[in-house]
């Protein structure tokens, strides 16, 4: 199939590729720029694992054309904290066990990632419906949940030091 | 996995988007927005378009617009997030803020639209499968796949042998809750931009879903203002509380006087039948009453008997007719007994 020349914003930075227009933007990710931190699960737009922020938003990358996404912002966990240092979210995490296998990581970092810039300070209620597109099949959600709220409190300890503190994003330009 | 191969056009307007569907091939080109429903069926090999379009760029099919004489305008690619987070749809048509926000997931609302909610391709256990499944059983009635090594050696349906009528289902959340707002679509096309009723939008084949010619493109979607301040509920049948769609759905709403007498009243039904459907007795057997245990019983059942669910998803149809019956008496108790928002704020105004 005939490639397309495609320039997309990732993590900060112009990235060019030469893709067929039927690539899904998760394997651009992973394929054609080596960003294998978003995961494919199922494929089909049930279980989180390729969330990826698109101007801010979760979305998910398994089916999202690259093509369609020309022009947008895309933060994938490879951009959440600059190289050597972990964002609040990740933090939490690593702290409370929030990652077994860590299949489901990277899709549960970008959408509490979006959660805590919408609402910093959110009720276990809406947590929990905030990661309902996340699925895990090893922590049985409880150490996650406690994960989200240990990143809720580091997040609030130091705002300024975490607002202030340059996203890989914002970093690099 | 890999898609099939396409052409992929991004249209900035509607009358360009018009003029490349105009172009393309008969039933060549897939149109595509949010992706959450067409991207998963060409992952399946259920199409193979020559063409995709994709108009999640044109401006002007974006947000709601609301005003107390108009009614309520929605574009085609608001998303789902924007139209159950919107204020004057949680205030003004709760049943429809319910019912979007029963779709999928959060993720899933970020990037689905209203336009593709309405427009989804109907389901089935025996069709929404890869190609390998498929393949194995010789495809069915919707989709034929002539296999020599499949167990039949012709395509049947599998939820009713014999028959030559596909079941699959329309499995849709914000459809039921929009027939019982008496919702419109405007639709555009060759000869210009029409209103039609979403009742008249269904076409009850599993086959062949929706009245939208391979020429035409949904833009908005239009509440009319006599619908706003309507009490509703939207009740949804699932295995998983997120993600899953439905297996069925019940959306109620009711005008209801200060002596509890019903003065309006719509009850839809979806994922029971290969197109969203109002109740046609629900209306006459409400209006005019007060609640009652047996009127809400039998209105309960008139919606069992409009729902024709079959083996077309992974619980039983004697499980999921039960559920509409449980769900309108739910729903029903519900709309009559608590005031909406905008309902309680002008009353406590006065």
């Amino acid at each position: 199939m005939e490639k397309i020349l495609l320039q997309l914003r990732v993590n900060g930075e112009t990235r060019q590729v030469a893709v067929p227009p039927n690539k899904l933007l998760l394997d651009v990710l992973r394929e054609d720029l080596g960003l294998t931190g978003s995961k494919r699960g199922c494929d089909d737009s049930s279980c989180g694992c390729c969330a990826v922020l698109i101007d801010g938003t979760p979305m998910l990358s398994c089916v999202a054309l690259a093509a369609s996404y020309v022009g947008a912002e895309i933060l994938t966990v490879e951009g959440l904290a600059p190289p050597g240092e972990l964002h609040p979210v990740q933090e939490g995490f690593a702290v409370s066990g929030g990652a077994q296998c860590g299949y489901c990581t990277p899709g549960f970092l970008i959408t509490t990632k979006a959660l805590l810039d919408r609402n910093p300070h959110p009720t276990l209620e809406e947590i929990r419906e905030a990661l309902s597109s996340n699925l895990c099949r090893c922590t049985g959600y409880m150490q996650i949940y406690e994960s989200v709220r240990l990143a809720l409190e580091r997040w609030a300890q130091a705002p300024r030091a975490a607002g202030a503190r340059p996203s890989a994003a914002e970093g690099r330009d | 996995m890999t898609l099939p191969a396409f052409s992929l056009v991004r249209p900035q307007t509607v009358a360009e988007a018009l003029r490349v569907l105009q172009e393309a091939a008969p039933g060549q080109a897939k149109i595509v927005a949010g992706g959450t429903d067409l991207i998963p069926n060409l992952q399946m090999k259920l199409y193979a378009p020559q063409l995709v379009v994709d108009i999640k760029g044109i401006v002007a099919l974006r947000g709601i617009e609301w005003s107390p004489r108009q009614g309520l305008q929605i574009g085609a690619l608001t998303t789902l997030a924007e139209l159950e987070h919107a204020p004057v749809v949680r205030e003004q048509f709760p049943v429809l803020a319910e019912a979007v926000a029963a779709v999928a997931g959060p993720l899933q609302r970020n990037m689905g639209t209203i336009g593709g909610n309405l427009c989804l391709e109907t389901r089935c256990l025996w069709y929404n499968q890869s190609e390998f499944w498929r393949r194995a059983l010789g495809g069915c009635l919707k989709l034929p796949m002539p296999n020599p090594h499949a167990a039949l050696s012709r395509t049947i349906c599998h939820v009713a042998p014999g028959g030559k009528f596909c079941w699959a289902v329309w499995s849709g959340d914000s459809a039921p809750a929009l027939l019982t707002l008496d919702a419109e679509v405007e639709i555009a096309g060759p000869r210009g931009r029409v209103r039609r009723p979403l009742r008249d939008f269904y076409k009850n084949d599993g086959m062949d879903r929706i009245a939208l010619g391979p020429d035409e493109l949904l833009t908005a979607v239009h509440v009319p203002a006599h619908a706003a301040g309507r009490r509703g509920t939207y009740r949804k049948l699932r295995i998983r509380n997120s993600i899953d769609y439905p297996l069925a759905g019940v959306a109620v709403t009711m005008e209801v006087d200060r002596e509890g007498i019903c003065r309006a009243a719509r009850v839809a039904i979806a994922a029971v039948n290969p197109a969203p459907l109002l109740v046609p007795q629900a209306e006459t057997l409400l209006v005019g009453k007060k609640a009652s245990p047996e009127l809400i019983e039998e209105v309960a059942r008139a919606t069992t008997r409009t729902g024709k669910p079959l083996t077309t998803s992974v619980s039983t149809p004697e499980y999921r007719r039960e559920m509409l019956r449980v769900f309108t008496r739910r729903a029903l108790q519900t709309c009559w007994h608590n005031p909406g928002r905008a309902e309680h704020e002008h009353n406590s105004g006065d």
